[in-house]
């Protein structure tokens, strides 16, 4: 069911997810476009999510904003923002105490920067890391992706004993996660985009301009739901976003994931795993929740037992 | 004792890999119901691109996408005997290859051939069936009779019917093989001639037709019935005259028509993504069907090439894929569900979105006539056995047939 209108307000609104933010120059959105978005809204009854480029918006626009609840997803020093997105490994950090926050990267980044990774998990109240370029990791990339895991283990497991809970969805959301959370784009939100066109989500606008949607009729949307992803739906790693708009760049499916999309969830699964244990062993933590040891990071290898 | 003739099993089915050389796009035929919408004079296949493809999948011996048994290789066109001299060599060489490599292919291959029969007589294709001919699959297609053949079937040039040209060499085809069938193909306008055409067939003393209705949205209102008349007609024809102790048509076949299991029977049908095909320019496909020449509205779905080799990425929702994911409700519901064919490539060209995910459904009406009328053929097959005291009989010899896989 729908939930979801994610407005993109310009063109070179922040991008906090996979999809890099193309150097398009500005395009605000229309007034007109913003109106009718959230009549939309309002009439299908979806929770928009405000999504800011990196410079004031003119009062009209603000003022037609303030016509409806919402949530603002906002880039870094743009004021209150329920989503503060980073773009790149460079935090002004003192700025994040207690926020909800997206961290948006290169696997070299995340590799070269894990020490400003931690220093936003000891202050933030959530981080979500988002790497731009999964289809670079490979096999021999996961031995040094599983020591960065451990270590932010660490941290984390640090500030657990102090009290505080932060948390981070490569590694404390599988822990509470009892069922799939994925993205779900064209299925519990849609976004429109600066040029009052809607789309499935903001990658697919930003790379097939043309791919807009009729959010009333949706074809083949039955391939946007998990039931209908041959490989996820048998998938535990329920942390995973499900991401169609890499699915389809990469495999060109849009229920079917990469074999690098697969590896780099199933690692941080397990590594999730590790951190539950560990927890564990100073006292008792969530002992309702149990995840199984596999002997594979790719769903892909095991498909015979249930095919 | 009595007997029904059972349909030949498929050479080293399941454990054989398919490899496919588009070695022409061109063809002497324009058949009406072809589904290469765009064939040419121009793509043919250097030999540089079938040396360098045989290279890659022997040099990958080991990797899982080879990793069969056997091997099938076949040549599709077009016409592939247009190519016979490219052909010859591209067998030499991976008959040379498969001895110096000592691979595990050595002495489990095939050589397969779909031809419209028309050069079969020619010394340069006699030459090379005699060299080959313990590791050759030829099939001739032939429609039935000269009015239906000649009704698709026909050049491209002058649209003059080809039937004359094809059946003079259907004596020398059987001769040297004797086993194999031939292959017919239904349209809307073929329906009222099912029945003299395998009939025919079988006079020319073809004992086997592989008879299937095209997968593209060409069914009209009422086509089913007359499709259902025609089969009725020729089960009782096949019954009456106890044809169906030498002759098989694959229309009929005992384990079509029954409900499936979404647990049990979820496999996908169609074989794409486990075979590998190649084009004169060196792509490679999950399937002919894939390639530019096949596709009326989609663009070419290419899974790498004989440079790089494959995109495993690309081949995952291949290898995904199952009959659940893919079905509209009313297939997952339907009670004669069991052999209910799809091709991944009309489904890929007929789809609302850029997916292999959404199963065509043009054959249904033509599926449940097929069924009807199969269903007749059975029951009336068993009673007259039963009547004459022989069903036991043919109860104990009976095995057990799956039905037919593309």
């Amino acid at each position: 069911m729908m939930q979801y209108l994610l407005i993109l307000l310009d063109d070179t609104s922040v991008s906090f997810c996979h999809y890099d933010k193309p150097h398009t120059p500005r395009r605000l959105i229309g007034l007109e476009d913003l109106k009718a978005g959230i009549l939309y809204a309002m009439k299908e009854n979806l929770m928009v999510q405000f999504v800011y480029p990196d410079y004031e918006l003119p009062q009209e626009h603000l003022n037609i904003i303030d016509t409806i609840d919402h949530h603002n997803i906002k880039p870094v020093g743009m004021g209150d923002a329920d989503v503060v997105v980073l773009e790149g490994c460079d935090p002004t950090a003192s700025s994040l105490n207690g926020k909800v926050c997206v961290l948006q990267c290169k696997k070299k980044e995340l590799f070269t920067e894990s020490d400003s990774i931690s220093a936003i998990l000891r202050q933030a109240q959530r981080l979500n890391v988002v790497i731009t370029d999964q289809e670079c990791f490979a096999y021999k990339d996961l031995k040094k992706y599983e020591t960065l895991l451990d270590k932010w283990s660490s941290v984390l497991k640090e500030e657990y004993l102090t009290g505080r809970t932060p948390q981070f969805n490569l590694l404390t959301d599988r822990i509470m996660l009892t069922k799939p959370n994925h993205c779900n784009a064209g299925v519990e939100n849609i976004t429109l985009a600066p040029n009052g066109k809607y789309y499935i989500c903001p990658a697919f606008y930003y790379s097939e301009p043309t791919d807009c949607i009729d959010p009333q009729n949706i074809p083949n949307q039955q391939l946007l739901r998990l039931d209908h992803a041959p490989l996820c739906r048998h998938c535990d790693a329920y942390h995973c976003r499900r991401c169609i708009w890499l699915n389809r760049k990469t495999t060109l499916e849009v229920n079917t994931p990469s074999h690098e999309q697969c590896i780099i969830a199933h690692t941080e699964r397990n590594a999730a795993r590790r951190l539950l244990s560990s927890i564990r062993e100073v006292g008792v933590f969530m002992p309702e929740v149990e995840i199984k040891e596999i002997n594979y990071t790719d769903p892909f290898e095991v498909r015979n037992e249930w095919q | 004792m009595s007997k029904i003739k059972r349909q030949n099993s498929v050479w080293r089915e399941k454990i054989a890999k398919n490899i496919t050389f588009i070695v022409t796009k061109d063809c002497q035929l324009a058949c009406k119901y072809c589904y290469l919408v765009g064939k040419n004079m121009e793509e043919k296949m250097p030999w540089e691109v079938a040396k360098s493809f045989i290279d890659y999948v022997l040099d990958h011996e080991n990797d899982p996408d080879f990793a069969y048994e056997a091997v099938v290789w076949d040549f599709i066109g077009g016409e592939p005997f247009l190519e016979i001299e490219l052909i010859d060599k591209i067998c030499d060489y991976i008959k040379i290859r498969l001895f110096e490599l000592n691979h595990h292919w050595f002495n489990s291959y095939r050589f397969n051939f779909s031809t419209n029969g028309i050069n079969y007589h020619t010394q340069e294709v006699q030459r090379f069936i005699e060299k080959n001919h313990e590791h050759l699959n030829i099939g001739i297609t032939i429609d039935g009779t000269k009015r239906k053949h000649d009704l698709n079937r026909v050049y491209k040039l002058t649209e003059k019917g080809s039937y004359q040209d094809v059946v003079r060499n259907i004596p020398l085809w059987l001769e040297q093989f004797p086993d194999t069938g031939t292959k017919v193909t239904i349209s809307s306008a073929d329906i009222p001639y099912i029945t003299e055409s395998v009939l025919h067939l079988y006079r020319l003393g073809i004992h086997q037709v592989n008879i299937n209705v095209v997968f593209e949205d060409v069914w009209q209102e009422g086509d089913d019935k007359r499709f259902e008349e025609q089969l009725i007609q020729l089960a009782d024809t096949i019954i009456d005259s106890d044809l169906y102790q030498d002759y098989t048509c694959s229309f009929f076949n005992e384990n079509i028509g029954k409900p499936l299991s979404l647990k049990r029977d979820n496999q996908n049908w169609c074989g794409a993504g486990r075979m590998l095909s190649v084009d004169a320019a060196g792509n490679l496909y999950p399937c002919t069907r894939f390639a530019q020449y096949s596709l009326r509205s989609k663009k070419a779905l290419i899974i790498g090439n004989i440079k790089d080799g494959i995109n495993q990425n690309l081949l995952r929702p291949f290898l995904a894929l199952d009959r659940m994911t893919q079905s509209p409700q009313k297939c997952l519901d339907c009670e004669v569900a069991s052999g209910c064919a799809w091709c991944q490539g009309e489904n890929y060209d007929s789809a609302h979105t850029n997916t292999i995910y959404e199963r065509s459904t043009a054959i249904c009406m033509m599926h449940k006539a097929r069924v009807r009328a199969n269903n007749y053929y059975w029951n009336k097959l068993y009673r007259k056995l039963e009547l004459e005291g022989r069903h036991n009989e043919f109860e104990k010899s009976k095995h057990n047939i799956k039905p037919e896989i593309c």
